[in-house]
């Protein structure tokens, strides 16, 4: 370590140089940013996103000659504000935000002030995001401050240990992102905007040049194969809808009100600002009811739609989509699935086409033949995946030139484990044999509410009850989900049994999931809980048992 | 009876420890590193030590290959009381340490060493070791080992790929396992390549598919059982091998900390040499 104990505190003139220092750096390596993103939305611009908000935060700055620290935090802030882009970039901006609150006032800071003001720059920027994801550029800015604290705890606490310490937090905590996020995990990648907010602090550190020999000593960042990475995620049925992105200027704006109207259009919902000024980020199916909505409000300045579905169709296109694997077997898989969740799931596991559909959307013959017919395969394995489904399904052979085995799953969980033994390297009648048999081996939970009062299988069941389905057979009725599920589970007998997986549905609330997963765990110990999301209609869970 | 040359594997061979002494048989650590610290594999860090090390620790280890001086020191000093070495190492594909080895070795000057790829990993690294040990002279036991490459075998249950996968040793594309759902895949190392033949969603499933995998390979010459923090369940794979095989010696190892670096904590490995 080569950082002198020098009793420098942060005062504009060196704030202003260390964010150009990290506009810097940024720019040289915004590209590697863009290769990393899949999360939420792998359109590959969180780079670029975060560099263009982070020039202007800047762009004010520039020119000024302040000498507290508090105005030039507080031109970094406003000038973010107005250009954020992206959902990082609007992240950032309220990072900016955050510091410069904390810094009010102050014309310079000392280790310890710093260090706080990173903290409340972490703690403003998990406040603007309706429900923070950890795995992302905010848990980067935790850990970033956190150890930003603890540095400047220590007994020689200075400004570049300061700097340093937040940057070597936000490195650790970037590596560990795929830890925290499937989807990251899966791409194997880190998180794009936690890896963007480490540049950032690394860059700041850059421009203490006493700090330059410790940085170089840093283990370099493990960048993964990120564009292989990107070309592997499939696009959703129902693509990704636009991005859209706008600022509102007007009085007394409610931030809480406006994004709570806007939530129920969209999703990656961030609205940010302050009474005046309000940045609106959505990814919407709809963006000109947006806009209409937005326009009520105020002004709208600076309005972008994006295609979200058109860039990232262009990264495909452009990085050269991977060819599917050829199966050694030659043999597909078509699955009958419902909720976006099963889709990915299903996906995943390497079903070929999904028809949607279940329960309450009986797919057409006519449906799944168009499904088999699009697979490159001419002998394809066909799972209907509900008991309503499985005869048209099985009219499906004989309409087509190509070979259907159908497996007649009954249930989501039965169509998982089914998928799960596929294996490419086997003839199709081995596996149908093998699918089959997980099939079979595999216990099915579905709970639901009763629509109407009826009696059934010696069960009085009142409209609106919750009622819990073994295997398509209504077992159990009761007040809550917990109560259900953990007599059905208590029917199955837990001891012949390992792992559950609950498929979680659209009506299921984060509420109800902990609670039906709490009072699993703590009734029966010794099984596993592995949550999914199913997004399924009609059955707020599924549970699969085996 | 001593034999003229000497035979050198590396840390990931998983060496049982009294074979070092039985078979004399040299092993060079690999490292592995925590932030700023270093370990030598086996040396200064057991299996057992690394994994409640991994558990509590905040970043993720990194693993590096010995360095071609390490080699070079170790082939000079042996080359004061044999006429060779066969230096058996971890598969090319998966580590720098045999081109380390091989690189070390040039710079012993009248000493030949023999630097063969296993194109393996674990066990049947320290297998082929044995094989040359038991040979008695630098020729043959290059013939035996060379003979015996593509016959290896390691059959693994990783309890997670995450560890795998950030190490960059396998990606996900093609292999059928880029999914949100917990599977788990049985993979087979062979001709320095990983890739998963089974998945299965539990544990106790994946053991008997295992087993089922390995009988289709039978007959085997030498058999293992490797294992990282799960000692009951590998001794429990070993019973029941020893039974359906009475005269095959099933030798019960755990996985190093290098190794594990990459497997995480509760993988299982069924090791074998084909026949």
């Amino acid at each position: 370590m080569a950082a002198p104990a020098k009793a420098v505190g942060v005062d504009g003139p060196l704030f202003k140089r260390a964010l150009l220092g990290s506009l810097s750096w940024l720019a040289a390596n915004h590209e590697e940013v863009n290769r990393l993103n899949v999360f939420p939305v792998p359109d590959g611009d969180t780079g670029t996103n975060m560099l263009l908000t982070l020039q202007s935060a800047v762009e004010d700055l520039k020119e000024s000659n302040a000498a507290e620290v508090s105005k030039i935090a507080k031109l970094a802030s406003h000038g973010s504000l107005m250009g954020a882009r992206g959902n990082s970039g609007v992240i950032l901006s309220q990072i900016f935000r955050g510091f410069a609150r904390a810094v009010e006032g102050k014309s310079s800071l000392t280790p310890a002030e710093l260090a706080a003001a990173f903290e409340e720059a972490a703690n403003a920027a998990y406040r603007a995001v309706n429900k923070p994801t950890e795995g992302t550029i905010l848990t980067v800015a935790r850990e970033a401050g956190r150890a930003a604290a603890t540095a400047a705890s220590a007994p020689e606490a200075n400004v570049p240990r300061v700097i340093a310490a937040a940057a070597a937090g936000a490195r650790a905590a970037v590596l560990k992102t795929p830890t925290q996020l499937q989807i990251l995990r899966d791409a194997g990648v880190v998180d794009a905007g936690g890896f963007g907010l480490q540049l950032i602090l690394e860059g700041m550190l850059k421009t203490f040049e006493e700090t330059e020999a410790f940085l170089s000593t840093l283990p370099e960042t493990k960048r993964s194969h990120a564009p292989a990475s990107q070309v592997s995620l499939a696009l959703p049925e129902g693509g990704w809808g636009y991005c859209t992105e706008f600022l509102i200027e007007g009085n007394n704006l409610d931030t809480d009100l406006i994004r709570n109207q806007i939530e129920a259009l969209g999703n990656s919902v961030l609205v940010v600002g302050e009474p005046e000024l309000v940045k609106v980020h959505v990814h919407t199916d709809d963006p000109t009811t947006v806009i209409n909505l937005a326009g009520g409000y105020g002004k709208i300045l600076k309005l972008n739609v994006g295609d979200m579905s058109t860039q990232h169709r262009r990264i495909l296109e452009t990085e050269g989509a991977a060819p599917a694997p050829t199966r050694p077997n030659g043999v597909g898989i078509v699955a009958v699935v419902a909720g976006r969740g099963l889709v990915d799931i299903f996906r995943g596991l390497g079903v070929d086409a999904i028809i949607e559909g279940g329960q309450t959307m009986n797919p057409s013959t006519q449906d799944m033949l168009t499904a088999i017919e699009s697979v490159p395969y001419d002998e394809v394995i066909l799972l209907p995946n509900n008991g309503n489904v499985v005869a048209a399904a099985k009219q499906v052979i004989g309409l087509t030139k190509k070979k259907v085995h159908v497996i007649e799953t009954h249930s989501v969980p039965q169509g998982v484990s089914a998928v799960v033994a596929f294996r490419p390297d086997r003839s199709a009648e081995e596996n149908v044999r093998a699918m089959k048999a997980e099939a079979e081996r595999v216990q099915t939970i579905e709970v639901t509410h009763a629509v109407r009062d009826t009696r059934s299988n010696g069960l009085k069941v009142k409209k609106g009850d919750v009622i819990g389905l073994i295997n398509d057979r209504l077992e159990f009725a009761g007040e809550d989900y917990g109560e259900v599920v953990n007599k059905a589970l208590g029917r199955l007998g837990p001891d012949s049994y390992e792992l559950v997986t609950v498929y979680r549905g659209e009506q299921a609330s984060d509420a109800e999931m902990a609670k039906l997963e709490s009072a699993i765990r703590s009734n029966y110990p010794g099984l596993e809980v592995e949550v999914q999301h199913g997004g399924q209609h009609h059955y707020p869970f599924i549970l699969s048992v085996e | 009876m001593k034999r003229s040359f000497a035979v050198v594997t590396d840390s990931t061979a998983d060496l049982p420890a009294e074979w070092a002494e039985r078979f004399g048989i040299e092993v060079v650590p690999l490292k592995v590193i925590f932030g700023q610290e270093t370990f030598r594999d086996r040396v200064d860090i057991t299996g057992e030590q690394f994994f409640s090390r991994l558990a509590a620790s905040t970043v993720l280890p990194k693993t590096s290959a010995p360095s071609p001086g390490e080699f070079a020191e170790l082939y000079q000093r042996l080359a004061k009381d044999h006429d060779g070495c066969i230096s058996i190492h971890i598969g090319a594909t998966l580590s720098a340490t045999g081109e380390a080895a091989r690189v070390g070795a040039t710079s012993v000057e009248g000493f030949r060493v023999e630097v063969v790829d296993s194109q393996t990993v674990s066990m049947p690294v320290a297998f082929l070791c044995r094989v040359a040990a038991e040979c008695s002279s630098l020729d043959e036991a290059v013939a035996a080992v060379k003979e015996r490459v593509s016959k290896t075998r390691v059959l693994a249950l990783l309890d997670t790929l995450r560890y795998l996968e950030m190490g960059g040793r396998l990606s996900r594309a093609g292999a059928m396992i880029g999914t949100m759902l917990d599977v788990k895949p049985i993979l087979l190392v062979k001709d320095g390549e990983i890739k998963p033949v089974d998945r299965v969603r539990t544990r106790s499933r994946a053991i008997p598919r295992m087993i089922e995998y390995f009988r289709s390979d039978e007959p085997v010459e030498y058999l293992g059982v490797v294992h990282a923090q799960s000692a009951d369940d590998a001794e429990r794979i070993a019973g029941d091998l020893r039974k359906e095989l009475p005269d095959q010696e099933v030798t019960v190892g755990q996985i190093g900390s290098v190794l594990g670096t990459h497997t995480g904590p509760r993988a299982l490995g069924i090791v074998y040499i084909k026949r």
